[in-house]
């Protein structure tokens, strides 16, 4: 018989029960913690990454993975707040080229997966390079200035609720419908499932994947948007590492690589145990150090007190 | 007469495509290879050739050993962080003294294959992902690091370490490539003759009926992931006798080009399939891509444009041979 | 070592004072001179001590970075008033380093030191901090006018490289083929070396720039990309290659090709390896690039604290120090990742 706590931790909601005790912990020990305007912060530093992550989740259920979106938040950022410029009247423009750069990438993704039929790893870890090129072909440097309305998209409040918080969840309920209840999540799922099964149940399966690498861009269109208006500048290695975070994110959450399951919420949660954990450790004046070390024992930790129940082989 | 010949035509044909199929990896090399020398005759050159295997040496030893678990179905991303481990530790060891190069190289190896068989335990007697699992060690590994070195890339390479792994036999042959190389052949030979290499491919394509029939999965796990780590601190070292190391952060992302030739290749996250000899051809690959497009002289951006461009270009040439039979 | 401190100096000259090799300055230097001679009214952020202080780093991947904090937690420990002194890593991920700022602001501490990953980048979290009276101080970056940074202790980028460049085409005779080996893409160092280069070839036009390449502060990629390079051009007569660490990569491949005699080194830094370097070869020498930066930035820190008025921009300059007189600081008892530094033993990185 296991004891409670580690049976609740490696129960289905393991992540979300580890997240609960985490800032359980931060509230008790950690006295600055527990502040509003820490706790804004945390929501505000990280709303970006679970952006990209819920988009990330819905290509990894669909036994996809895509490397490529933390070189293409950077290319979006760049983009971005060059074209704004710091003026307001850029900023509808703004977000529609975020969004039609992070979805065009992504079908270029899609459609090349399809095409040549090289593994998502490889494929979209070529395209890292490739975008990371586009971005110092684009500029060397920081460049152009972002509105506004952009910086308050990414730190503003509203009635004290973050807006970065009010667009992530407005994202991941979008995402949560789109995958629980139409069938193109079905396909999704089924997709990611097995492909060969799918095929035959008669699922395009081969536009059910343009679709899950479209969502992947979007993402990191969204995502892009208030990492600018959290940097206010176009940083031309803005993006670097955002893709590992990501995936580590939705693994952690209790979504298998392998394809067929996974789950937003999960998603989520695991990137604010990852937020409140870097929040508590600077604020617990820990050696930065010290602090590698122990997000990587987290990370190792969590994912063995989460690991999924042993499944009957079919 | 004639249809003799025939069929011994097409027995031929047969075989060449047969044989493509199968070598598909070293055609891509081929190809890209000549492309190399059509545009530039440096890759014609036996001192530069040799400097590309001295290049490869880092990244081509670890391959080798993530091969082994990517065979058995797993992947191991902690080897750029042990590479940096090793490095580092095997300078502080060496503290200068020629007499400290065995106690330092065997220690190295020995944490090595500690943490790839840690990695092994976890991974044998736990369901979880090896991919999110190998990231994190790799992240607990570069805390380790850092505590232990205080940031700086303390330590003394012995003299002569460097000067012997550097020295060209017959002034071509750099000694570390030769190591490289040996390495490889000697991999490419126990993977054709082994029983334990032989169990590797039988978990990989079914793990559930490798169990039932009698294996051993967990021991051979973990010696696979020992294996895989030991390797890591192979090239650690071979990366601090090739160019010194600058930092404590040598080895960082050096994982991914690693999955990347192990991938290229022909061993895939499945597992059951692919091996050592199509890991190296790729790792030479993905090298000559580089090189290339630095000596042709394209810009820094033109040169990651090309440069991903021809991962994903190789790769889909793979599949193509792979496919045409 | 005692001799590197003489030589170094820890005269900490303002801007507006200095360059007899302003020629090749253009306007924005002139104002970026301007601007960091103006003073800065520091009554906002004059409190009563005891003072935590915070170092928000950009990064803490590599040796200089390791150094300059040591030399921030010695000085730390010569005020009886500090307490302590926080330390955040962003690790290069400039919204890691915004949102640190974040968290030391939340702790509540008097003053913030910085070295950025990018100085745009993270003008919104320091605004954060000078709106509740938390001074910022640039540390080591290029100088930076921005009213969300309170003064800037700064090594020029830019006079580094034009110093590099300048003392490389006297060597060179003033002219030949030469490349550039820069740090990462994109960061500043990286820019403001390249224009300094480029400013300074204006006045050499016989001096040829084959390529300019991102060695990423590696030595092995230096080395790597160096053989390429020696494989494409027949000739190259000198190297521009202001950062230490990746000479020595540089090096190593001219020397193994044996072609380490037609090619002339540009100085280097302070980094030990490359003094190394210099002692056994006799040329290329070193243009300093001073980790007692840490240590100036919070004794300005600290005079902000107790309301004194300082300038926007403290210049903390690079020396250019001869072959010969290079050769004397190398510690050949230390490993390569070293500085030479005036840190008092006991301080140095253990």
């Amino acid at each position: 018989m296991r004891d409670p706590i580690t049976s609740a931790l490696s129960s289905k909601y393991g992540i979300i029960v580890l997240l609960g005790m985490t800032v359980l912990f931060a509230f008790i020990f950690v006295p600055e913690f527990g502040t509003v305007n820490n706790l804004t912060n945390i929501a505000i530093q990280s709303a970006p990454l679970a952006i990209l992550a819920i988009g990330q989740t819905v290509v990894i259920i669909a036994g996809l993975i895509d490397l490529s979106v933390g070189m293409l938040l950077g290319l979006i950022v760049v983009i971005i707040a060059d074209l704004m410029q710091g003026q307001s009247s850029m900023t509808a423009f703004a977000i529609l080229v975020a969004l039609g750069l992070g979805g065009g990438v992504g079908m270029i993704n899609g459609l090349l997966n399809n095409l040549l039929r090289i593994h998502p790893l490889i494929l979209t870890f070529g395209m890292l390079s490739i975008l990371q090129g586009l971005i110092f072909v684009y500029t060397d440097r920081s460049v152009g200035q972002v509105s506004p309305e952009f910086s308050w998209m990414a730190n503003g409040t509203i009635f004290g609720v973050p807006f970065s918080i009010i667009l992530l969840i407005f994202v991941a309920t979008f995402v949560s419908f789109l995958l629980y209840r139409t069938r193109l999540g079905a396909h999704i799922f089924a997709v990611g499932g097995g492909e060969e099964q799918a095929r035959r149940a008669g699922i395009l399966t081969g536009r059910v994947k343009v679709w899950a690498f479209i969502f992947s861009g979007l993402s990191a269109g969204v995502a892009g948007m208030l990492v600018a208006g959290r940097l206010g500048t176009g940083y031309p290695n803005a993006g670097v590492g955002y893709e590992l975070d990501a995936i580590v994110a939705v693994v952690l959450g209790g979504t298998s690589l392998a394809g067929g399951r996974g789950s937003i919420l999960g998603t989520i949660a695991a990137v604010f145990v990852l937020g409140v954990a870097s929040n508590i450790l600077n604020l617990m004046e820990i050696s930065s150090f010290v602090q590698i070390l122990v997000k990587g024992l987290i990370v190792v930790i969590a994912i063995l007190l989460n690991q999924p129940k042993r499944i009957v082989a079919s | 007469m004639s249809d003799r010949t025939g069929t011994v035509a097409d027995n031929l044909q047969t075989r060449i495509w047969r044989w493509a199929s199968s070598n598909a990896i070293w055609i891509v090399l081929a190809l890209l290879f000549s492309v190399a020398a059509l545009l530039s005759d440096a890759f014609l050159r036996p001192v530069y050739i040799f400097n590309i295997v001295r290049q490869a040496a880092p990244v081509g030893v670890a391959a080798i050993g993530v091969t082994l678990v990517m065979i058995l179905g797993g992947v191991d991303l902690s080897v750029g962080a042990i590479i940096s481990l090793t490095a580092v530790l095997t300078a502080v060891l060496m503290d200068g003294q020629v007499a400290n190069i065995p106690l330092a190289v065997t220690f190295a190896l020995a944490v090595g294959a500690f943490i790839g068989g840690i990695n092994g335990v976890l991974i044998a007697y736990n369901r979880i992902s090896p991919f999110i699992l190998t990231l994190g060690m790799a992240v607990v590994i570069t805390g380790i690091t850092q505590i232990y070195s205080g940031g700086t890339a303390r330590g003394i390479v012995s003299p002569g370490f460097r000067e012997f792994f550097n020295f060209r036999i017959g002034g071509v042959v750099p000694v570390l490539a030769l190591f490289f190389l040996g390495l490889a052949l000697v991999g490419v030979r126990l993977q054709q003759t082994t029983k334990f290499c032989r169990n590797l491919y039988l978990i990989g394509s079914n793990p559930q009926a490798a169990e039932l029939s009698g294996l051993h999965v967990k021991r051979i796990t973990i010696i696979a992931y020992a294996l895989s780590g030991l390797m890591g601190a192979m090239a650690g070292i071979a990366l601090l006798a090739r160019s010194g190391v600058s930092s404590t952060f040598a080895g960082r992302g050096l994982e991914f080009d690693v999955l990347a030739a192990v991938i290229l290749g022909g061993t895939t996250f499945q597992g059951g399939r692919g091996g050592i000899g199509g890991t190296i051809a790729a790792v030479f690959v993905l090298l000559i891509a580089f090189n290339l497009v630095n000596i042709v002289g394209l810009d820094y951006n033109a040169q990651l444009i090309v440069k991903g461009a021809i991962i994903i270009i190789a790769s889909s040439a793979y599949i193509y041979f792979k496919k045409v039979r | 070592m005692r001799k590197l401190i003489e030589f170094v100096g820890s005269t900490v000259v303002a801007i507006g004072l200095l360059t007899g090799l302003a020629s090749a300055a253009d306007e924005a230097r002139v104002m970026q001179e301007k601007q960091a001679a103006e003073i800065v009214d520091t009554s906002a952020y004059k409190k009563e001590g005891p003072y935590k202080i915070g170092v928000a780093a950009g990064y803490m991947g590599n040796s200089w970075v390791v150094f300059t904090l040591q030399h921030i937690k010695y000085e730390a420990s010569l005020h009886d008033d500090i307490t302590e002194v926080l330390v955040t890593d962003a690790a290069f991920n400039p919204t890691k380093q915004v949102a640190d700022i974040e968290d030391l602001i939340s702790k509540g501490v008097d003053l913030i030191l910085y070295w950025p990953v990018d100085d745009k980048a993270i003008e919104g979290a320091l605004k954060k901090a000078t709106d509740k009276g938390i001074p910022t101080i640039n540390t080591g970056g290029g100088f930076v006018n921005s009213p969300s940074v309170t003064a800037s202790v700064f090594i020029d980028q830019w006079n580094l490289g034009e110093m590099v460049a300048r003392r490389l085409f006297q060597d060179m005779g003033g002219k030949g083929k030469i490349f550039a080996m820069l740090p990462i893409a994109g960061t500043t160092a990286a820019v403001d070396q390249l224009a300094a280069l480029k400013a300074v070839m204006e006045e050499y036009p016989d001096i040829e720039l084959l390529s300019a390449e991102y060695g990423d502060w590696n030595r092995a990629k230096a080395k790597q990309i160096t053989e390429n390079l020696l494989q494409k051009y027949p000739e190259i007569d000198g190297v521009f290659s202001p950062a230490g660490q990746m000479s020595i990569g540089v090096a190593e491949a001219f020397d193994e090709a044996g072609r380490l005699s037609e090619v002339i080194m540009s100085p280097g830094d302070e980094y030990n390896g490359w003094l190394k370097w210099v002692r056994t070869n006799n040329q290329g020498g070193a243009v300093t690039f001073p980790t007692r930066v840490g240590q100036e930035a919070l004794r300005l820190g600290m005079r902000i604290l107790r309301g004194e008025n300082v300038r926007r921009g403290q210049k903390v300059p690079s020396e250019y120090i001869s072959p010969g007189a290079a050769g004397v600081y190398a510690e050949t008892d230390r490993p390569d990742d070293w500085w030479a530094s005036e840190l008092p033993e006991a301080w140095k990185p253990q």
